[in-house]
């Protein structure tokens, strides 16, 4: 049979394509899985968390922290329940991460608070003595890029159809709506009125003014992503 | 003398020259240490090993010339030996699909195993060995032991969990978190009193500040470090902290704080359920711990007053 397809080019092209396709198939087919749709309780990210994504992004977090919690004890003592391949479902790109300098990340917002992140920003080794972590005191400065996120949003709605403004269902049995702004301007809207509350709980005199008079600085966006994180 | 086994003689020497020097340039050198030494032996039939292998095959590709029938057909004129399969060669791969298949049906039952399961497996592991260990220990001790293991364990519960934000001697960081050591003492209840208490999410709501104050502040709290008992404080507690409280004490149901189990354990473990939205900032709730533990977190703070 070798013998006959190195005589016909044509056929062993086909039966190459069929090898390779199968390669291809045992890749593709499970992220048709259930297992892969995304867990009830997982939300698209707000307009802010995005902002939030993307300066954790920028900053290289994902360098020491992961965001993923492995199935052994230790570790869900320790972060809370293993992760789900359904939480990443709205996570482009996923920020697992491959190593721990600092702690995993992926249920944050279930054990860290506004105030505690807007302190450890400013000066980690006050409440984590001997960390090796920086501090990130250009974050209290810098202004969240609120336009990027709200393209992001805006693309991932339309080709990837993520549910913005579409009832989800949550772990309680409730709905949720994650809104997202008709336009540029409606986005910023929304952004403020997150950043509102959080600020409403931070103590840094110059993002609270910053806020006041409508501009986000990043630390307020880290602190939406980082508290959404459940 | 062959001029390759020269050079396999000069690559040898060379190599195991170079491991002697890796080996004593170490911390520790060789020592005697039997794996060491094993260590060394393994390295060195390797590079004798090494060397003749190559010497062979060096040898055959100089002098081998090939033979047989060659297939009809020709690529450019290249062809190729219809040889049969070496015999061994054929059966290994035989025996190799046979066992592929066997192991895919047989040999590896799909989904006998999941991660999840080896997990849940883990978890009951750890838990039964914890509950069979602390029963043990508990029907062992004596009533200060039993006091003193559950705050043992609750300062463990507390380096891993509390410390980040209350600090480690429990001070609350130059005051980025409520002093601890303080906590279910009589100061702390005048001080909550006079200042107000807020955050534990109760239907009654936060409590204002001053409901009562000066000596009747003072007063109150000695009635209730004396779990509501004695005559200081009784009226004026039942005028100013009754009507949310209860006369008893116990928050009405559940629509306050219980003042029964205040400096206690269980009002620990009732602010670890709830979280705590305060003054200073923002605990957030604890309920993934398990209940001894919490337990123990409530034993080890109110030890620490003391």
């Amino acid at each position: 049979m070798f013998h006959w397809l190195e005589k016909n080019p044509f056929f062993f092209s086909v039966v190459v394509f069929v090898i390779i396709a199968f390669a291809g198939i045992v890749e593709i087919f499970p992220n048709f899985a259930q297992q892969s749709r995304p867990v009830i309780g997982t939300k698209p990210y707000t307009t802010l968390e995005l902002a939030g994504r993307h300066v954790y992004i920028k900053n290289s977090c994902n360098a020491c922290h992961s965001q993923l919690v492995r199935p052994f004890k230790s570790e869900t003592d320790r972060y809370g329940d293993y992760s789900l391949s359904g939480e990443y479902a709205y996570d482009r790109p996923f920020l697992w991460g491959s190593k721990r300098t600092g702690p995993d990340l992926l249920r944050v917002g279930n054990y860290r608070t506004t105030d505690w992140h807007e302190i450890h920003m400013k000066d980690p080794a006050s409440v984590v003595p001997g960390t090796n972590m920086p501090a990130y005191k250009w974050m209290f400065t810098n202004i969240a890029d609120i336009n990027t996120a709200f393209a992001e949003q805006l693309t991932i709605a339309q080709f990837f159809s993520v549910p913005y403004n579409t009832p989800v269902p949550m772990k309680d049995g409730s709905m949720a709506v994650v809104k997202m702004g008709k336009s540029v301007a409606d986005a910023h809207a929304l952004a403020l009125a997150e950043a509102r509350i959080i600020v409403a709980d931070m103590k840094d005199q110059g993002v609270k003014d910053a806020v006041a008079s409508g501009q986000i600085p990043e630390i307020v966006a880290i602190i939406a992503y980082m508290n959404g994180l459940k | 003398m062959n001029k390759l086994y020269l050079w396999g003689i000069i690559m040898g020497a060379l190599m195991l020259g170079a491991t002697y020097i890796a080996v004593t340039g170490t911390k520790g050198g060789l020592n005697d240490d039997i794996i060491n030494i094993l260590t060394i032996a393994g390295a060195v039939s390797l590079v004798i090993i090494t060397v003749f292998v190559v010497i062979k095959y060096v040898r055959q590709m100089q002098t081998d010339t090939a033979d047989g029938v060659l297939a009809r057909e020709t690529w450019d004129g290249i062809a190729e030996y219809e040889n049969e399969l070496p015999v061994g060669w054929a059966v290994t791969f035989l025996l190799t699909i046979v066992w592929g298949m066997w192991y895919f049906i047989a040999g590896y039952p799909l989904n006998a195993y999941s991660q999840i399961g080896e997990y849940n497996e883990e978890v009951v592991t750890l838990t039964t060995k914890f509950e069979k260990d602390f029963n043990e220990k508990m029907s062992n001790f004596s009533e200060t032991e039993k006091t003193q293991y559950m705050i043992d364990m609750g300062e463990s519960v507390y380096i891993t969990e509390c410390m980040i934000c209350h600090g480690l001697t429990a001070d609350g960081i130059d005051g980025l978190s409520t002093d601890l050591n303080n906590w279910g003492t009589h100061a702390s209840i005048v001080d909550a009193i006079v200042n107000g208490s807020k955050g534990l999410n109760y239907p009654m709501g936060d409590m204002a500040a001053g409901f009562a104050s000066g000596q009747d502040a003072t007063d109150i709290a000695v009635y209730i470090m004396n779990d509501l008992s004695g005559e200081t404080g009784s009226i004026a507690y039942d005028n100013a902290c009754a009507g949310c409280h209860g006369t008893d004490g116990k928050g009405l149901d559940g629509s306050s704080p219980d003042l029964l189990v205040y400096g206690e354990s269980g009002f620990i473990v009732d602010v670890l359920n709830r979280g705590k939205k305060g003054f200073i900032g923002d605990m957030p709730k604890f309920d993934r711990l398990s209940d001894k533990q919490k337990e123990a977190v409530g034993a080890y703070i109110s030890s620490l007053n003391k």
